[in-house]
């Protein structure tokens, strides 16, 4: 599937135009420190808006396909594009590059350009306002990148369906020597279960009944056991399929410690049969059957907290998960399967909905991740073996919850008493697991 | 050495489970199916059923996890009734198009409300349309060998259906009996190699997506889903042979032949007869034997295999005689007649001759239908003989 390679990101929201990263590297690359060795330029407008000239690290490089002499190529084990001697200045390399993120040291008449400084930027360490970063999300890809996807190519999910994005991620991370149960929801829906004999899926799967998901993956765990084969049992249920009318095979399969990984996909409601409500549809959300008219105005109750209550009924592990935090998702996706060995693990993973909650799919990660970053879904995990719940992403300083509310057409009706309320509510659920976490 | 116990129905069934060496075995306790509960888990904690056995907590789970676990390759086994069996219509429901070879035994009662945890057959009646066999049984010793054989019809490769041998709640649960176990490696070499998931399976060695949606109103989804529906429709019918065979085989091996269909009892020169269905039978047979003597050429016919309905034996059966009074433990509500006797009627369609044909329910929240009440339903089914059919339903034990 081929590498993918770490690279510098710049928040123009963030810089305040100090200069400092553009000086360490020029201190970095020369000693003299001299604004025109350095291999970043800082680019103001009228506005005071702040520009960073920089190098990419482009994956196809239009600079190393335009030198005349082969000068330039990209490291296959970094991904730096680096020069060697056989530069003859030309400067065809900086009139190719569309970020301006090359240019030629006039004193030794040879390209400069960023190198990443070996892995770790001067320029980054220096920026106290985190307007640089080097992202190495890549490192994610590298590592499962060619790890195959066990879904079938082309399922029919709504455009930036999450529930995708959850359901490759998470096949392909446990692999094939799994019994996959997916009751009726958008993931059965999707056609990973699939459609008139042909399915999606790479693993056996079953579409059990909306209620007994967890029940029928013990039946088969428990013979499987009997017989002593070791094969990983992994649901991925709705919300309805598990916290409203599949909650009583789940709660007794808890009970007795049966051993599968139990994946609640919480997209907080009944989305594939018309964005219905669910006990884990929050309060003030408009659905179907929550609509807002004269006299309510969205649900009345707030959801019910399923993460908690499965915590409590003694599971080997519990988590919750964002897909706009994956590294976080996979840590938790490993210490799953361990803990599916002696017991249940139950991840509850927060899902956006494009369709059923009406904001464009292009937000669908800024969507998951304002929702973490705003405390309405805290990321933790408890493991039974240690008896302590931990925040696994915490955030000190959330940011205010209408820059997720607003992002989303279901609260767009949101009056200031329900607002208020919302996060009244977001803050008892942060003090309560605050204060399971110290005890 | 055949070894001689003494013991009521409900234990009965579970030595018939210990014998049939099922893999995995999931019950909830439930009245009067309640110490058949007990006694598989007792058997399987002194290692008398070498099952795992699964407390679940409640019916609709029981059936789930022996759908996974047959999935998986399993000999299964559990039991209910009533409301029990209500809770776990969702799954059971899905059993037969499945294939699944389960068996459960049913212990039969009455439906509430009123509340009623008493027999009847209400419950097994109520379910009959989805695709169950349904075996009846009359005595202790018959549950525990029907028991056996029903693993034989259900995983024969020509019905792969799931089979519910029913026992009358109160009289066949708790009524106690002497019953004859049968050799262990006998009834190995009847039942044979467990064949459960040959056909579909879920076992990451052979991936497949079990039970998959089927697409649309139109095109190749509707008739994919009539070919499930006749598969499963020709498996019934091909039980037919299969339940004959089984207990022709187990006859010739213990020396206990059962008609597996339809019983005639002293029917050749009969020239009316009643028809019963499972553990009123013995009582029914009694009151054939004292109007015989009292010079009544009445006969008996007992239904044992309802579902698949046996067409053909019955009507051989019913064709002796000149009129039928049926005795049934439940209600058709929309005749306002027994169901049994609904199903008789279309086997009656198709007599050469039109013959009459009395409905009688009886036995409800666990009433006893005593001789003298089986002595009435002859009298009755005598004058409709004569010429003089009640106008409508008759109700024992009102």
């Amino acid at each position: 599937m081929g590498k993918s390679f770490a690279t510098l990101a710049f928040y123009p929201d963030k810089c305040d135009g100090c200069d400092e990263c553009v000086k360490a590297c020029a201190l970095v690359h020369d000693d003299s420190g001299a604004f025109e060795h350095s291999r970043i330029q800082l680019a103001k407008d009228e506005n005071k808006k702040f520009g960073l000239a920089l190098c990419r690290q482009c994956s196809e490089p239009e600079c190393v396909q335009n030198c005349p002499v082969g000068a330039l190529s990209k490291d296959p084990e970094t991904g730096v594009i680096t020069c060697d001697d056989t530069c003859v200045g030309c400067k065809i390399c900086t009139l190719s590059c569309s970020h301006a993120g090359i240019t030629i040291n006039e004193l030794t008449g040879r390209v400069m350009k960023c190198d990443l400084c070996g892995g770790d930027p001067a320029c980054v360490k220096v920026c106290d306002r985190n307007a640089l970063k080097l992202l190495k999300n890549s490192d994610l890809f590298n590592a499962w990148g060619n790890v195959e996807d066990l879904v079938a190519p082309g399922i029919s999910s709504c455009l930036g369906c999450n529930t995708e994005l959850l359901f490759r991620h998470s096949l392909r991370k446990i692999g094939s020597n799994t019994v996959l149960a997916i009751p009726p929801g958008c993931t059965a829906g999707v056609g990973a279960v699939g459609v008139n004999g042909v399915t999606a899926t790479k693993v056996p799967s079953f579409h059990p009944l909306l209620t007994n998901t967890a029940s029928m993956l013990a039946g088969i765990k428990r013979y499987y056991n009997r017989i002593g084969r070791d094969i990983t049992m992994m649901a991925f249920a709705g919300d309805g399929g598990t916290a409203d009318v599949g909650f009583q095979s789940l709660s007794g399969a808890a009970e007795r410690g049966e051993k599968m990984i139990y994946i609640c996909i919480d997209n907080e409601g009944y989305m594939n049969t018309g964005v219905q409500r669910s006990s884990t549809t929050p309060y003030g959300a408009w659905t179907s059957t929550t609509p807002v008219g004269s006299a309510l105005k969205g649900k009345t109750r707030d959801a019910k907290y399923l993460p908690i209550i499965m915590m409590m009924h003694n599971c080997e592990y519990v988590a919750t998960a964002s897909t706009a935090f994956m590294d976080d998702f996979y840590e938790k996706l490993d210490k799953a399967q361990e803990a599916s060995k002696k017991g249940m693990a139950y991840l509850h993973v927060f899902s956006p909905c494009p369709t059923g909650w009406r904001f464009p799919p292009e937000k669908l990660i800024e969507v998951g991740r304002k929702a973490v970053e705003s405390n309405i879904v805290p990321l933790w995990e408890y493991s039974n073996a240690t008896k302590r719940l931990e925040f696994t992403h915490p955030v000190d300083d959330p940011i205010p919850i209408t820059e997720y509310l607003f992002l989303i057409g279901k609260y767009k009706h949101l009056d200031a008493s329900q607002l208020e309320l919302i996060e009244e509510i977001r803050d008892r659920r942060i003090e309560m697991l605050d204060n399971i976490s110290k005890s | 050495m055949i070894e001689k116990i003494v013991c009521d129905g409900n234990e009965a069934a579970a030595w018939g489970v210990s014998k049939a060496k099922p893999d995995m075995v999931a019950v909830y306790p439930i009245t009067p199916q309640s110490s058949l509960a007990e006694y598989v888990a007792q058997f399987v904690a002194d290692g008398v059923i070498e099952a795992d056995l699964m407390d679940v907590e409640g019916e609709h789970s029981v059936l789930s996890v022996l759908q996974g676990a047959c999935l998986a390759g399993a000999r299964t086994y559990t039991a209910t009734c009533g409301q029990g069996l209500a809770f776990m219509f969702e799954p059971y429901f899905r059993t037969p198009p499945l294939r699944l070879p389960i068996v459960m035994s049913l212990v039969t009662r009455d439906g509430i409300t009123p509340q009623c945890v008493w027999g009847g057959q209400q419950d097994a009646m109520t379910v009959k349309e989805v695709g169950w066999i349904q075996m009846y049984c009359e005595t202790n010793q018959e549950i525990l060998d029907t028991i056996i054989m029903a693993y034989r019809v259900a995983e024969d490769r020509n019905v792969m259906l799931p089979v519910n041998v029913c026992h009358d709640g109160n009289y066949q649960s708790y009524g106690v009996e002497q019953v004859l176990l049968p050799d262990q490696e006998m009834v190995n070499g009847f039942l044979g190699e467990k064949n459960t998931n040959w056909h579909v399976a879920l076992d990451p060695d052979k991936p497949m997506g079990v039970d998959p949606l089927t697409g649309g109103a139109g095109g190749v989804g509707p008739s994919r889903f009539v070919r499930y529906r006749k598969g499963t429709c020709n498996g019934m019918q091909n039980a037919l042979d299969v339940i004959s065979a089984a207990h022709d085989e187990w006859a010739a091996l213990t020396g206990r032949q059962y008609a597996p269909l339809v019983e005639e009892y002293l029917l050749d020169d009969a020239d009316y007869a009643i028809i019963t269905i499972g553990g009123m039978t013995g009582a029914g047979k009694d009151a054939v034997d004292e109007m015989r003597l009292a010079g009544e050429n009445v006969g008996l016919i007992k239904i044992k295999t309802f579902r698949p309905f046996p067409q053909a034996a019955l009507l051989d059966a019913v064709s002796k005689v000149g009129a039928v009074g049926v005795i049934d433990r439940a209600v058709n509500f929309g005749w306002g007649c027994g169901p049994v006797y609904q199903e008789v009627l279309g086997v009656l369609y198709r007599m050469e001759k039109k013959i009459p044909a009395v409905s009688f329910i009886g036995g409800l929240a666990g009433a006893d239908i005593t001789i003298n009440d089986f002595k009435n339903v002859i009298t009755t089914t005598k004058r409709a003989l004569n010429g003089d059919p009640p106008k409508s339903t008759i109700w024992i034990n009102e």
